[in-house]
Parts: structure tokens; C-alpha cells; sequence
């Protein structure tokens, strides 16, 4: 209990310590954190490096916006379907990626997610009507206090923290026990009666699913979804975030996350050349601690 | 020979390019059998279990098994009729500990790979230790596979291949990289286990002491088709066996 206690005290009193400013960063690290745990299920469990994972984060996001902005729904019941919105939709279009991607593995698999993904950011930006095409959408806005990040805080948090648990159930569960095996030796697994393709599948359509929440819990807080959501490199930030953190670990990545998006505030505040400074900082940590920082936290600790 | 064979392959054939693996094999195992299958490297052994197993797409043949047409079939629905099988080279869940290694072959065999709520930490695990023993490991359940000796993995892979109940087992060189006495311990430990579960058995073998010491009947593959086949004193009394036999060794 004890052990939960304080995670959760910490959690519930953030907002009272932070200024509006962090609050708000707050905010993108719960969501940064969604995305990279459970693009991690993916790679860290599942052994699949998906290069496209941005396509569903972005879709989350741009679901998010256009039920909001384009659905003609009352402000409070669009936001309220927002959440099941996207996890319906980045699932849905999780399946048919994943329905391709897994026929191959490796660097094969990876291709394919990522011509994927290139593919939807083509229609983000031409698809203008809908999306906004290259100015995206924005003027996000979260009805009534929960406009307010103090408030939109416990509503990011009460999707977060259970969506988590979720993955963990299912890390912790026969299907995941299975998907470690199966990424450890996928010949060996279909030869205790597993069905590689059906169980890497559905592992990527919940992972899909989940980081499209992540980007709609992002969206709401931003205000905004740009085609760049979409774009290639932003399919690199789960994929550093984990490996920064750990993919070895549940919560790693959101460890990941978290020093990723603090590290950025705090580095693009002060020069222009931050992305330099970031990748720096980044490559030493990796170099220090292939583990990942709770890798090295584990065996500091032991 | 009891009534219809657990296992019947009708002209097997494989070709890679212009290179065939397999030219028609042909085998018939009889329950209870434990069989050998010799024959010279390259002669198309592990071609012939991989294609018998549905990692390969045959070009022509047929595999029946207990009556029934399995014919290219994939590896996890011919697992799920009753077929087992470990690999040439040893083939475990490295990075999972041995009683997870059976954990997960257990959960398969009981159709709950895709339970997502439980927690498999306690799941069948008096069951795998229960394995673990029979094949020797019962103290390295909470080792890592990979961390396992080579002879130790090759245990353990029979006893994932055991987890799922088969009643026909597939060992594609079960003592492959032992030394020569450990072989023998371990194929005797093959055989008993076999005996006591009722399993039929077909092996691939290199060494002739092993294949001697436990086969009921050897079939000699030479160029991807039967050479010869019999018991232990008819396959060593013929002629064609020898002459392969001795013209790979000269």
C-alpha cells in the first residue's frame, strides 16, 4: 500500500506545487508517457520496433480535434466521446496497419509502419477540408474549468494512470507472458500452439490504441494538431523516449518521457540550438546507461 | 504394428532453386515407434522435419497424421493436434526462466495465451515444476534459459515440447553438441520419458551408438529419399547403408 501511497500522493498534489507553466508541461509528460509505455509494449515486450508509430498518436490527436471542431456536437459531449473517439479509431486503423506490417519482422516490419505512417501525414496535409492541411487545426478547447490546466490535469491523470494499469495487467497477464516468449524465439512459440501473427497483431493494435489516447489527452492540453504530429520524426520520440528510459521496464519509458520533455523545456528555453544540446545529452545517457535510466536506478540500487 | 500409423508421409518433396531437398521421402511410423532417421549430412533431414511441420511449404506430398491430412498445416495447429517437436539447434525463451519457458507452453496448451486479465505468475506453475523434475532441472526453475548449460536447454526444450501433451514427438538432433556420454544419458532419458507418456517418437540422429542403443526402427535417408529402413539388425545388415556410411568417411 504503502509503496502506492506515495506515487499516487505525488500524482494528486502536483498541481498544488506547480506553476501553470509546469502544470501544463505536467500534462505533455503524462501524455509523452502514455505514448512511450505503450509503444514499449510493442518493442520492449513484443520485440517489434515499429518506425511509425506517430501515426497513431497523430490520429488520436486529429480525432480529438475534428470531433471537437468538425462533428457539430454540443462542446461537453464531444469532449466527453473524445477519449473512446480515439482509442476507436487509432485501434481500428491499428488493425489494418499491423494486418500488413506483421506479415514481416525486423527492419522489414518497420518499413512498413513507417510508409504507413508517411502515408497518413500525406493526406494530414492535403486532406485540407478535414484537417486543415499544413496549418493543422487549432483552438483546442477543453469545455468549461477543465480549460484551466490545473483542472485538465486530473482529467489527463484519470486517463493516464488507468490506461497504465491496463498494460500492465496485460504485460502481467498469459498474453504477455506469451508475447515475451514470442519475442524471444518466435519459431519455438508457434510450436507450443501460438499463432505469432494473430498475437503480434493484437499487441499492436492495443498499443496503437493507446497512443492515440496519448495524443488526444496532448492535443486537448496544446490546443493544437499539426501534419508534423504525423511526420517521421516525430515517430522517433517514443523510440528515444523508451530507449532513454528502459525498455526492459514497465514504467521506463515514462521515466524516458519525463526527462525528455523536462530536459527540452529547459534546453529550448535557452538556446536555439536545443535539439544539438538534446542529442548530446542523450547520447551520453544512452552510452552511460544502456540500460536506460531505470536499468541503471535497478543496479545502483542492488 | 497396431492398427493405423500415428504418422504417415506420402512423397514428401522440396526443392530450393534447382536444388532438391527432398525427392519423395516416404515414412510410416507406427504407435509407440521411436525412430531414427540417419543419414549423411546434407541428405536432407532437417528439410524433411521442417517441411513435415509446416515451417516449409512442401511442393507435392502428403503428411497424415493420425488420419488426418495436415498437409502444410502451420506449426501452432499441428502443436495443437497432439505434435511436438524441438530443433537442431536448441531453441528455448532465453531471456524468461525455465518454469516460464513451460509456463507459456502450458497456457498455450490450455487455449489461454490470449487470457489479458489474470496474472500468469502463478498459472500452472506446480505443473511446469512437475516437468521440470521429470526431465532433471527441478533446482534451475528460476534460472534463465539462457544461463542454462547447452545439455540443460536441450532438457528443457523436451520439456516445453512435453507441455503440450503430444502424442507424436518430433527431435530434430536431440543430442546434438553433448559429449559422447551425455548423449546417451540423454536420449535414455528421451526414451523413458516416451515409454512412461505412451509418446511415439521420431528422431534425427548422427551419432550410431546413440541410434542403436534406443531406436526401435532407423530409416537411412541418403539424397532426400529413403535408403533403407527396418529395425536396428536389418537397417546395419544392408549393404547400401554401409557403402554411404563409409563413403562419407572416406
Amino acid at each position: 500500500m504503502i509503496r502506492l501511497a506515495l506515487p499516487a500522493a505525488l500524482l494528486l498534489g502536483l498541481p498544488f506545487a506547480l506553476s501553470e507553466f509546469w502544470i501544463f508541461i505536467a500534462i505533455e509528460v503524462l501524455a509523452f508517457a502514455l505514448y512511450a509505455v505503450s509503444f514499449n509494449v510493442l518493442l520492449g515486450y513484443g520485440g517489434m520496433l515499429s518506425f511509425g508509430h506517430a501515426a497513431f498518436f497523430g490520429v488520436g490527436g486529429y480525432a480529438a480535434a475534428i470531433l471537437i471542431k468538425k462533428a457539430g456536437l454540443p462542446a461537453a459531449i464531444a469532449f466527453a466521446l473524445v477519449p473512446f473517439a480515439a482509442l476507436a479509431v487509432s485501434a481500428a486503423l491499428a488493425l489494418l496497419i499491423g494486418f500488413f506490417s506483421v506479415q514481416r519482422s525486423g527492419i522489414y516490419f518497420a518499413m512498413l509502419t513507417f510508409a504507413f505512417q508517411m502515408l497518413l501525414y500525406t493526406i494530414a496535409l492535403k486532406a485540407t477540408p478535414i484537417t486543415g492541411g499544413d496549418d493543422g487545426m487549432t483552438g483546442l478547447k477543453p469545455p468549461g474549468a477543465l480549460a484551466q490546466p490545473f483542472y485538465y490535469y486530473y482529467f489527463a491523470l484519470a486517463l493516464v494512470v488507468p490506461a497504465l494499469f491496463l498494460l500492465h495487467r496485460l504485460v502481467s497477464s498469459p498474453f504477455g507472458f506469451t508475447l515475451r516468449a514470442l519475442r524471444a524465439n518466435p519459431r519455438r512459440v508457434q510450436y507450443v500452439g501460438v499463432n505469432v501473427r494473430a498475437h503480434q497483431l493484437a499487441t499492436f493494435v492495443i498499443s496503437g490504441a493507446f497512443a492515440g489516447l496519448a495524443g488526444a489527452v496532448f492535443a486537448l492540453s496544446s490546443g493544437n494538431v499539426f501534419p508534423g504530429w504525423l511526420n517521421w520524426t516525430a515517430s522517433a520520440t517514443p523510440i528515444v523516449m523508451a530507449v532513454l528510459g528502459g525498455v526492459h521496464s514497465f514504467l521506463g519509458p515514462a521515466l524516458g518521457a519525463a526527462v525528455y520533455v523536462v530536459l527540452e523545456v529547459l534546453i529550448s528555453g535557452r538556446t536555439e540550438y536545443w535539439p544539438l544540446a538534446m542529442g548530446l545529452i542523450i547520447v551520453a545517457l544512452v552510452l552511460l546507461m544502456p540500460a536506460g535510466l531505470s536499468g541503471f536506478a535497478r543496479r545502483r540500487a542492488a | 504394428m497396431s492398427a493405423a500409423p500415428i504418422l504417415r508421409v506420402e512423397g514428401l518433396a522440396k526443392r530450393f532453386g534447382g536444388l532438391e531437398a527432398l525427392g519423395g521421402m516416404d515414412l510410416s511410423v507406427a504407435q509407440g515407434d521411436f525412430r531414427a532417421i540417419i543419414g549423411p549430412n546434407g541428405a536432407g533431414k532437417s528439410t524433411f522435419f521442417n517441411t513435415m511441420t509446416g515451417l516449409l511449404r512442401p511442393d507435392a506430398g502428403r503428411v497424415v497424421f493420425e488420419g488426418r491430412d495436415v498437409t502444410g498445416e502451420p506449426p501452432h495447429r499441428l502443436a495443437r493436434r497432439g505434435v511436438g517437436r524441438t530443433f537442431q539447434i536448441t531453441s528455448v525463451f532465453h531471456d524468461l526462466s525455465a518454469l516460464e519457458n513451460l509456463q507459456v507452453a502450458l497456457l498455450a496448451h490450455a487455449r489461454r495465451s490470449w487470457s489479458v486479465w489474470p496474472k500468469a505468475r502463478p498459472l500452472y506453475a506446480a505443473r511446469a515444476r512437475e516437468l521440470l523434475a521429470l526431465v532433471g532441472l527441478a533446482t534451475s526453475a528460476e534460472r534463465l534459459a539462457g544461463t542454462l548449460s547447452h545439455g540443460d536447454q536441450k532438457r528443457l526444450e523436451l520439456a516445453i515440447a512435453l507441455a503440450g501433451e503430444p502424442r507424436l514427438l518430433l527431435l530434430d538432433e536431440p543430442t546434438a553438441g553433448m559429449a559422447a556420454q551425455e548423449r546417451l544419458e540423454s536420449i535414455r532419458l528421451v526414451r523413458r520419458v516416451a515409454g512412461e507418456l505412451g509418446l511415439s517418437c521420431v528422431f534425427t540422429e548422427h551419432d550410431m551408438a546413440v541410434v542403436f542403443a534406443v531406436a526401435t526402427h532407423i530409416t537411412v535417408m541418403h539424397q532426400g529419399r529413403v535408403l533403407a529402413e527396418g529395425t536396428p539388425a536389418e537397417v546395419r545388415a544392408r549393404r547400401e547403408v554401409q557403402q554411404v556410411y563409409l563413403g562419407e568417411a572416406a
